[in-house]
């Protein structure tokens, strides 16, 4: 110990010497964990993208039209933190609008279908925003409307409602309800005569692009909104010949992209097209696509050997195969996505109301605290127990209690939604407990209600925090094979899920079904690329939290 | 639940009332006798917060339309007693209320009353400026809608922030985030916010304890405006503040005890008590 070196002039040093090495040990810590992933990654990636069949050309090409100009534009704006700002937000917004498309796509043209969706719409959704922009906008001397858009939506509400059950429950109910099957004929035949894209546009590119227009207005005071929404729909058509030459792109598949992707992408660029440093951001996308386009141009007129990726649209659009170059993951992005966004929703459901439940509701002491101290206990135990005793619980609950289909969608999700549940239900409280008190007594003390408290003071600040564990724990779910393979998901299905009871694969289970395979083309080959779509899934995942966490962070 | 107004027929307040002057030279804001009721008054109130008793037994009446103060040292409980008249403390698992708190004549700890419609009635200004993370219209607005008030929104939002003073300041930015204004500002919009629902009576938690001195002079010219409309009852450990702007005022002092209460210049001038006069000439507290 060197700390009482005190010498005759001056105040003498004090040792630093323990803190140096804690920090270098740190240091080296972090160094550790990244480089190792950074190795890992390279390593799938080489063997996903095929990248030994490439000449060394190629890589000096892309490195100048692709890298260096990257580069160079994020060292030009390393000091504008507006222009970062807009950066990240544009990416997250692609990768997220990405996810959404995706899923808007599994569930609206797979597994609902467009004339289930149609009828819906028609009867549910279509009365149900009548009534809510009735309520908002219109005053009360049109009363008649604000009725009729009740009354059809009781109406209608009943009719799908009886239409589903006979759907769940097939044909052993039907006869006796063919009075109420008839509309629904005359509606299938309305879908028919519109066909997929139309039903689409009607339903829900005109609703997102109006939507997309009053929220820009709302945000800005010019008419950005208006120009974003002709622009969507010409685009839109515009890009009908371009879509119709790619395959496994259909019209209706197209309309759904511009919702999920374009549509909030342009929100986005309408938002913060104005600001010149925002602008600049939003030009980050269009360099790396210039330099994309570019280097693929020049490797064309020089004829450089090219890398021979196996991660490539084939992989993405075509089912399981035997034979390394057909086999594709079709089945199970649509299956994982479908099984995600069941999670979600049950997560969000449940998660997100045992969580308000505990911190709002229940009483910290007398029995009941007892009580919630102890189920408090076991939700942070839980949320240890390793994924495959999750399996087994699945196995034993739902396929053996309850005799749900071994494999299914909806066995999947259960499943999946308990191994998530505690992380969703601890990462909730988390936020609500971060929702100072003060913000409840104001609420309080206004004399809002405990349920008014929540839902306009607790709720909104605590909303980003549980967005962000939820997103998270979505990213465990999706990536789990542990319980997936105790509950008999197989890793060899040709088709795509198209109900909650059908039969279904998902990404990690694929890959590990891949993994064994004797060809030596799928360990080298399309196992390196399903693990790499897998990890942009979850980089998207992720990069959306996060996206919405800094969001937060900047508005408190 | 609304009773009617209880015109107190004891002499005790009627000399209360009679003796009151104003200890500021305004005095034309000072009701007439007639007028001046009684809106709340305790009887034999206790409070434990567990085993502890944070009040013992308090009688206390405050009049109407004017700035009631409750002095005295950290831990005495005022602030407990500003609590107990809102029903804030309900929100305190370990609370336990005994004895009556009568507002306009009922007791608000009856079983029949809704301590939800209570607090509509009666508006509250914490000690530290807790604007909610909305815009300044939303924080102005919050009451009313909630309490699906919401015809002629914009007026009632402007005439609040009129009444809090603080109108001219935010008039062009009231759709800017209400954390963007500065501590005084924020303390006046948490006003503003309460007297948005037109309440009877205005609880006040030391309003100005985390201000610094022009703000703290802001909001004290504000309170004395206030109690020309509201009843304004009012936590501070700032004696002087007191002094300046209250009409009545209450020493307690530590263990729960109300020691004295009466006319502000009075308590001030001519304490009956000697541990009053201690605490107010600063031997101690």
């Amino acid at each position: 110990m060197a700390t009482d070196t005190t010498t005759d002039d001056g105040f003498g040093q004090v040792s630093r010497v323990k803190g140096v090495v804690f920090e270098y040990l740190t240091l080296a810590a972090s160094l550790l964990g990244i480089v190792s992933l950074a190795i890992l990654l390279s390593y799938v990636s080489y063997d996903a993208f095929g990248l030994d069949a490439a000449a060394p050309a190629w890589y000096v090409v892309f490195l100048l039209t692709l890298v260096a100009p990257s580069a160079g534009f994020l060292w030009y704006v390393r000091d504008r933190s507006t222009v970062r700002s807009s950066i990240s937000g544009v990416l997250s917004v692609i990768l997220g609008g990405t996810l959404v498309a995706l899923g808007l796509v599994v569930v609206l043209s797979i597994i609902v279908g467009p004339d289930v969706w149609f009828a819906h719409s028609l009867f549910i959704l279509g009365p149900t925003l009548a009534l809510l922009g009735y309520a908002r906008y219109v005053d009360d001397s049109a009363v008649w409307a604000g009725t009729a858009a009740g009354v059809w939506l009781f109406v209608g509400a009943v009719l799908t409602a009886i239409d589903d059950l006979l759907l769940v429950f097939g044909q052993q109910l039907a006869s006796p309800f063919d009075l109420v099957t008839m509309p629904e004929e005359l509606l299938l035949q309305a879908a028919i005569l519109l066909g997929t894209p139309g039903v689409y546009f009607l339903t829900v590119l005109v609703p997102a692009v109006v939507l997309a227009d009053r929220y820009v207005a709302s945000r800005s005071n010019d008419r950005r909104g208006h120009s974003l929404a002709v622009a969507l729909v010409l685009v839109t058509f515009a890009a009908v010949p371009l879509v119709d030459t790619v395959p496994a792109v259909s019209r209706g598949s197209w309309l759904l992209v511009v919702v999920g992707f374009l549509t909030p992408l342009g929100v986005y660029v309408a938002l913060n097209a104005a600001d010149s440093d925002s602008r600049l951001g939003l030009a980050f996308p269009l360099v790396v696509l210039a330099g994309l386009f570019a280097g693929r141009l020049v490797v064309d007129v020089l004829g450089v050997a090219r890398p021979e990726p196996w991660f490539d649209w084939q992989l993405l659009t075509s089912s399981a195969s035997a034979t390394p170059a057909d086999a594709g993951l079709y089945p199970a992005i649509i299956g994982s996505v479908f099984i995600i966004v069941l999670v979600a929703v049950f997560t969000v459901v449940f998660g997100v109301g045992a969580a308000v439940f505990l911190e709002e509701y229940a009483s910290s002491s007398g029995p009941v605290g007892k009580v919630t101290r102890f189920i408090q206990v076991n939700i942070s135990n839980l949320a240890g127990v390793p994924s495959v005793v999750y399996g087994l619980l699945g196995l034993a609950l739902f396929l053996r209690l309850l005799g749900m289909g071994a494999g299914t969608v909806i066995v999947a999700a259960l499943t999946l939604s308990l191994l998530i549940l505690p992380i969703v239900i601890i990462s909730a409280q988390e936020a609500i407990r971060s929702v100072p008190d003060d913000m409840r007594q104001a609420g309080y003390g206004m004399g809002a209600t405990r349920w008014q408290v929540i839902k306009t003071v607790v709720l909104p600040e605590a909303l980003p925090g549980i967005l962000t564990g939820t997103i998270l724990a979505l990213g465990r779910a999706i990536g789990e094979t542990a319980p997936l393979i105790l509950i008999g998901i197989a890793s060899f299905v040709t088709w795509a899920p198209d109900g909650v009871f059908s039969r279904v694969t998902a990404m990690p289970m694929q890959i590990y079904g891949w993994a064994f395979y004797p060809d030596p083309g799928f360990r080298h080959g399309v196992v390196p690329a399903g693990v790499i779509t897998l990890l942009a899934v979850l980089l998207a995942m992720n990069s959306v939290a996060i996206f919405v966490r800094n969001r937060y962070e900047r508005s408190t | 639940m609304s009773k009617d107004v209880t015109q107190d027929p004891e002499t005790d307040s009627e000399k209360l009332i009679s003796t009151d002057v104003s200890t500021d030279d305004a005095d034309g804001d000072v009701p007439d006798e007639s007028q001046v009721r009684t809106v709340i008054e305790s009887q034999d109130l206790d409070v434990f917060y567990g085993d502890t008793q944070a009040l013992q037994s308090i009688d206390l009446e405050i009049p109407a339309r004017q700035v009631t103060a409750m002095i005295g040292p950290s831990g005495c409980g005022k602030s407990t007693f500003l609590r107990c008249i809102n029903r804030m403390n309900d929100l305190i698992d370990i609370a336990r209320v005994e004895g009556e708190l009568l507002f306009e004549g009922k007791n608000v700890y009856d079983d029949d009353v809704d301590p939800v419609a209570l607090r509509r009635r009666i508006g509250m200004v914490f000690q530290h400026p807790n604007p909610f993370p909305k815009s300044i219209y939303d924080n102005v607005a919050y009451g009313l809608k909630i309490q699906d008030k919401t015809e002629n929104l914009d007026q009632k939002v402007e005439q609040a922030l009129k009444r809090a003073a603080l109108w001219d300041e935010v008039k062009d930015r009231l759709d800017e985030s209400a954390l963007d204004l500065s501590g005084g500002q924020q303390q006046r919009l948490c006003i503003a916010r309460a007297i948005a629902v037109d309440p009877e009576v205005i609880l006040m938690d030391e309003p100005a304890s985390a201000l610094d001195p022009i703000a703290t002079s802001q909001i004290e010219d504000l309170i004395e405006e206030l109690a020309e409309e509201f009843t304004v009852v009012i936590v501070t450990h700032n004696m002087q503040q007191a002094a300046r702007i209250s009409d009545k005022t209450a020493v307690f002092l530590t263990g729960g005890e109300l020691v004295e209460f009466g006319n502000t210049n009075e308590i001030f001038e001519n304490p009956e008590s000697e541990r009053v006069e201690d605490y107010i000439t600063g031997k101690f507290g």
